[in-house]
């Protein structure tokens, strides 16, 4: 209590100074045994967030080596903190020394001792980070270096197994990170493309409103499966959904690329009618109300450009919104929008397949 | 819809909450709680560290001392609510003092409550049985004889025992008398009209849910009081809906909102649209799609949907209406879709409320979804997806696809060790932060508060124990815009508290709490503030400000270079106040300007004139609207017009004698004084005086109407009139009740509109009979009735209004003061009185029958009846 409070205050008051902040943070270590870890733990956050790692790294080495009777479940967890952040400190050195190191072998020195401390960092931060990416939790930054450190080693297979774990154990929660780091490590190694569309199809499946997922249909559109490119229309009809993507342009060019494909090859229009039923009832209240077809107008001309075409394939050449851009469009002799009109007009038929 | 590329550290666990002890005192202050690097960091310059709490905020300072009314006081009365001293058992408030916490078990005041029922409701109560016995039943002072003994008893040895009882109470050696044992074994079982213990079921019961209703209210979660901006971001118009009325069931959309000039306070223009409704108004929700608001009211048993045109003013218009046959506890309107909500009833039932296409049922389970909880309160809100809804209980929240609830749903919160919660926390309120951010959501419990990003379900991405004494039932976002912070207002209904909370981040950035959490001005706290008042007029004035919250909701208001926060809070009672923060945007200015702007509470009001302003005129109107309601006059005709209340100013001439002797003539034959014709010479000097004030004062255009003879008119007008419409009111909020009772229960009897009668039949007890108005006016004869003294024919002013004159005629104690206005007012120049006697002169004398407010300056009338 003493402390939580007495911290507030010394956070807040702008005469306060670090070494007043030090010496009480001292006393309340010493006053309760029972907080001690959580003390040091705060105390080198503070450090951290103005700056002082070196200070910060002195304090949570400190505190790894206390010790006190037998450790509560939550000292427990709170010693694996500090550890994982010791060990997040020594990978920042780590990273340090490796550029010092990159540097010196661009201009062709070789640097031993440095080496061999870098070393010595890889080893104690690797122990600590590995401790605590065990723990079910949310764990990103700590996963991130580790998976840098053992990538610069050469290890992929653990950073791999590290990933996968991270992202497939059913003890951590859900977390997206989880699956966009495991994508990329994916992608930096060049693994096949399967394997990159199973890592999203599951980040998809988890999380459809992710921004990897405008990736993730580029790539199911240029695959030569009809399985895939139908999964990629439903990716991005599934993407739109979302209140969050309602402006976003380059979904919007997606989908019209798409529908436009679909509309000419003349095939698998089944595909754009079974999206749309389920969506007939509120898209067109959601996406093309006249309301918004003014308001894109006015915003971005490229946006309602694709969400008019879109719309005039889905809801025919007579909805407000196709009707009202077109008119804009044609008003302003902008040449894309005579296309557009063009277009829809010559597929109007497609409308009464899809909505019939 | 970008996700933060790396997210605070923290442990998972799932299973339930771990944690026994209670909230820790200052939880989670002075804490960083994690770190995370910030930036793209891959450069070693940039390295730096962000906290999860304790970053520098945006700050805040308010504007004034303390809230400022914003509306005028509402004209009509408000009943103060239920308070604990009324259902509880007395020794034990005053032992619960004394020891602390030492009881477990509130004391319910159960004898009261029954013996209540039996004194106000006795035909109710005994009804036909007492008309069946009433023969046996003997209630004279004499003894009775040998024959009438043998199949009455005297009730009135037994009456005196009760009150002997009643006065030994609380003593250890008190006993009961034989007789009285033998009567209660005698009739226990069959006297009573309802069979005594099905009565006293249902009286416990009652007890116990207004009990619990008391300790925890959640019928006005979410809040009744609705801002809807402007519609063009320049203008300085919007509207405010709030609930009015008597009864709360006026729904005011305040149709325009002046310029608020940044140094002065908001002010209202033009009068309110308001729409009757068909109960009480719990909750007003409002959202905006497609640049037209939507607002949803919810009453009990009624919700409605509004739609306000996005023209400048365009009349609102009803959309719709629904009747439930369970209460709803949830309204949400969609931020998605126009005419879209989200209606939840107690029965656990959520429904997806389309204006055009109805109601479709999404879930009905009685149960909670995690673990089992007995609160039947549900709701729901909107998501990022216009076709998924969160469905919440106190357990935790869930998300449905309305396309195919049964399948596809996942839980995005337990109350458990996934969110670190503690034993015994509950769910309060959930709400959709989509302005902020569209995947966020605010879930507030009794102990913290979380944000929730629904692509992470379950892990919170902030954490704040909140620290509010009562629950926040009511909660307001303030979007900040690109590098901004998020505001977070919330609200708690009992205990008035407001705190402001600053959070940011969420797409490019993990969530971040910033700046010190922050308490704003409560109703309660302008009282201090307040001009010096009466005592019982103080003491009405700090029950009127300390009534439970309804509703909050605040506005960002930029001008120029400042940005001001304006925060609207609603009080059951129906003011509407209104406080102004201002926007601190240099930092090291910020504190001394801080200081002086937010004077420490007690310190001498630093008022504007225009809030004092405003304070006076609120209190004027106060006073105006809820001072005294007028009652009809309880002074029966016998009083005005005795022989020597005629006699006395009369006096010795020859024309008041004259007049006095057509006037009895008049009343012996039993006709009306059409023609008041006085001799020719002189005008008669009785009747002139009085004709000039006639219109004036409700004194003297009562007499006016007496001496045309067509007094019996005035009475009705007067009165009866405005009691019919009190009984209709009576009648009205009884239904209300007993349909927001919501089962059929004998309790309900309880709210019987004979209180009215019950209490004028009392009235009357006190004196003598009040004569019926269309009775025709009676004097007493010459020769005076057996019971009342011979009056002094002339007697002296002050010897006829001492004390002991008035005694010796028979006149009872409460009743001579009364006696005494009006004799002093009729002894001294009449046409103008300086009081209206119906108001604050014969107030404390006449038991009132229909103030709730004056019957709570009297403690024998505080009755409380279950039920109001």
């Amino acid at each position: 209590m003493i402390w939580r409070i007495g911290t507030e205050i010394l956070c807040h008051h702008s005469h306060s100074s670090m070494k007043e902040f030090n010496a009480f943070i001292e006393q309340m270590k010493t006053l309760g045994v029972k907080r001690y870890l959580k003390v040091c733990l705060e105390h080198a956050f503070h450090l951290l967030c103005r700056g002082l790692v070196d200070e910060a790294y002195q304090i949570l080495s400190a505190a790894e080596s206390w010790r006190f009777g037998e450790q509560t479940a939550i000292q427990d967890k709170e010693m694996k903190l500090i550890q994982a952040y010791k060990g997040l400190l020594d990978y920042y050195s780590w990273s340090k020394q490796k550029n010092i190191l990159l540097e010196n072998e661009w201009d062709g020195f070789e640097d031993l001792s440095v080496e061999q401390e870098m070393h010595g960092c890889f080893r104690k931060a690797a122990v600590n980070l590995k401790e605590i990416i065990k723990m079910p939790g949310v764990w990103d930054q700590f996963v991130k270096c580790y998976v840098d450190l053992l990538e610069f080693y050469g290890d992929h297979n653990e950073a791999r197994q590290v990933l996968n774990e991270y992202a497939y154990n059913s003890k951590f929660p859900a977390n997206p990170n989880a699956h966009v780091y495991l994508y990329q490590f994916l992608k930096r190694h060049g693994e096949p493309r399967k394997s990159l569309i199973s890592a999203l199809k599951i980040l998809h499946d988890i999380v459809p409103s992710h921004e990897l997922m405008i990736d993730f249909n580029t790539m199911l559109q240029k695959s030569k499966k009809r399985k895939r490119r139908r999964l990629g229309l439903e990716v991005i009809f599934a993407a739109l959904d979302y209140a969050g993507w309602k402006e976003n342009v380059k979904a919007w060019n997606c989908l019209a690329r798409q529908v436009k494909q679909i509309v000419t090859s003349g095939k698998h229009l089944d595909w754009i009618k079974e999206e749309w039923n389920s969506r007939k009832d509120w898209w067109p209240a959601f996406h093309f109300s006249r309301y918004l077809a003014k308001r894109n107008w006015q915003e971005n001309e490229s946006l309602s450009c694709e969400k008019a075409l879109v719309a005039g394939i889905l809801l025919g050449k007579d909805c407000k919104y196709f009707k009202y851009v077109s008119h804009q469009g044609c008003k302003a002799r902008v040449k894309r929008f005579r296309i557009l009109k063009k277009f829809v007009n010559k597929y109007n038929p497609v409308y009464l397949r899809i909505s019939g | 819809m970008e996700f933060p590329p790396a997210l605070f550290p923290s442990y998972f666990t799932a299973g339930p909450p771990r944690e026994e002890r209670g909230p820790a005192t200052a939880a989670g202050w002075g804490e960083h709680g994690q770190v995370l690097q910030a930036g793209p960091g891959r450069r070693q310059a940039e390295r730096s560290f962000v906290p999860r709490r304790g970053g520098t905020g945006e700050s805040w300072e308010p504007a004034d001392a303390a809230a400022v009314p914003l509306l005028p006081p509402s004209a009509s009365c408000w009943v103060p609510s239920l308070t604990p001293q009324d259902i509880l058992y007395r020794g034990f408030l005053r032992r619960k003092g004394r020891a602390g916490r030492a009881g477990a078990a509130p004391a319910l005041d159960f004898t009261r409550q029954l013996s209540h029922f039996f004194v106000d409701h006795p035909e109710d109560a005994f009804g036909s049985l007492g008309r069946l016995l009433h023969k046996n039943f003997y209630l004279g002072n004499s003894r009775l004889t040998k024959p009438a003994r043998d199949n009455a008893i005297r009730v009135t040895a037994l009456m005196e025992e009760i009150e002997r009882l009643e006065a030994r109470r609380g003593c250890p050696r008190r006993y009961l008398a034989s007789r009285l044992r033998w009567f209660s074994h005698l009739c226990r079982d069959w006297l009573f009209e309802v069979p005594l213990g099905l009565l006293g079921d249902c009286v416990h019961e009652e007890l116990l849910l207004q009990w619990a209703s008391l300790l925890f209210d959640d019928s006005p979660t979410g809040g009744a009081l609705v801002w809807l901006p402007p519609k063009d971001a320049g203008a300085h118009t919007g509207c405010l809906v709030y609930p009015g009325g008597r009864a709360m069931n006026h729904l005011c959309i305040l149709p325009d909102f002046q310029d608020v000039v940044l140094e002065e306070l908001p002010c209202t223009q033009g009068s309110p649209a308001q729409f009757e409704l068909n109960g009480c108004i719990r909750q007003v929700a409002a959202a905006r799609v497609d640049g037209e608001d939507f607002v949803g009211v919810r009453s009990d048993y009624h919700c409605g949907v509004w739609r306000v045109p996005g023209r400048v003013g365009a009349a609102p218009t009803p959309l719709q209406i629904i009747r439930t046959s369970v209460p709803a506890s949830c309204l949400t309107v969609s931020p998605h879709l126009p005419g879209e909500l989200a209606v939840c009833t107690q029965s656990g039932a959520v429904y997806l409320w389309s204006v055009e296409t109805g109601l479709q049922r999404l879930r009905h389970d009685p149960q909670t979804m995690f673990f089992r909880d007995h609160s039947p309160w549900r709701w729901s809100d909107f998501t990022a997806h216009p076709r998924v809804l969160s469905c919440a209980d106190r357990t935790g929240l869930q998300c449905l696809d309305a396309r195919a609830p049964e399948r596809c749903h996942f839980d995005l919160f337990k109350v458990g060790e996934e969110a670190g919660c503690q034993q015994g926390e509950r769910v309060v309120l959930p709400m959709y932060l989509g302005r902020a951010h569209p995947s966020q959501h605010l879930v507030t419990t009794q102990f913290s508060v979380y944000v929730l990003d629904e692509r992470l379900p379950l892990v919170p991405m902030l954490k704040w124990v909140h620290m509010m004494k009562a629950p926040p039932l009511f909660a307001h976002l303030t979007p900040g815009g690109p590098g901004r912070s998020h505001k977070v207002l919330l609200g708690a209904s009992r205990t008035q508290e407001l705190l402001l909370l600053q959070y940011r981040g969420g797409s490019q950035s993990a969530c971040q709490l910033v700046g010190p959490p922050q308490k704003l001005h409560s109703i309660a706290g302008c009282l201090q503030h307040l001009p010096t008042q009466l005592p019982h007029r103080h003491r009405l004035l700090q029950q009127r400000l300390a009534a439970p919250a309804a509703g909050l909701a605040a506005t960002l208001q930029e001008d120029r270079l400042q940005e001001s926060l304006l925060v609207f809070q609603l009080s059951e009672a129906g003011d509407v106040f209104c406080q102004r923060l201002t926007h601190e945007v240099a930092q090291p200015h910020a504190v001394t300007s801080g200081d002086e702007a937010a004077p420490a509470p007690g310190s001498s009001p630093l008022f504007d004139p225009a809030a004092a302003l405003r304070y006076r005129r609120w209190l004027k109107g106060l006073s105006k609207g809820c001072g005294d309601p007028p009652r009809p006059p309880t002074i029966s005709q016998k009083r005005l017009f005795t022989r020597k209340e005629l006699e006395g100013p009369a006096g010795p001439s020859p024309l008041h004698r004259q007049a006095w002797r057509q006037l009895r003539q008049a009343m012996r034959e039993g006709v009306r004084i059409q023609h008041w014709d006085p001799p020719a010479p002189q005008p008669p000097a009785l009747p002139q005086p009085l004709e000039p004030a006639g219109g004036l004062d409700p004194l003297s255009t009562r007499l006016a109407a007496t001496w045309c003879g067509d007094w019996g008119q005035w009475w009705e007008e007067g009165t009866s009139l405005s009691l019919a419409q009190r009984q209709r009111a009576l009648r009205e909020r009884r239904r209300r009740q007993k349909r927001a009772r919501g089962r059929c229960s004998l309790s309900a009897s309880f709210t019987s509109s004979l209180t009215y009668q019950s209490e004028l039949s009392e009235l009357s007890d006190a004196g003598p009979p009040p004569l019926s108005p269309d009775r025709p006016p009676v004097l007493p004869r010459e020769g005076s009735p057996p019971g009342t003294s011979p009056a002094p024919s002339s007697a002296p002013e002050d010897a006829l209004l001492s004390s002991q004159s008035l005694r010796c005629r028979g006149i009872p104690k409460e009743r001579r003061k009364t006696l005494r206005d009006y004799l002093s007012v009729w002894a001294e120049d009449p046409p103008e009185p300086t009081e209206p006697p119906g108001s604050q002169a014969s107030q404390p004398c006449i038991p009132s029958s229909q103030s709730q407010l004056s019957s709570a300056s009297q403690p024998r009338r505080k009755r409380p009846r279950m039920g109001f």
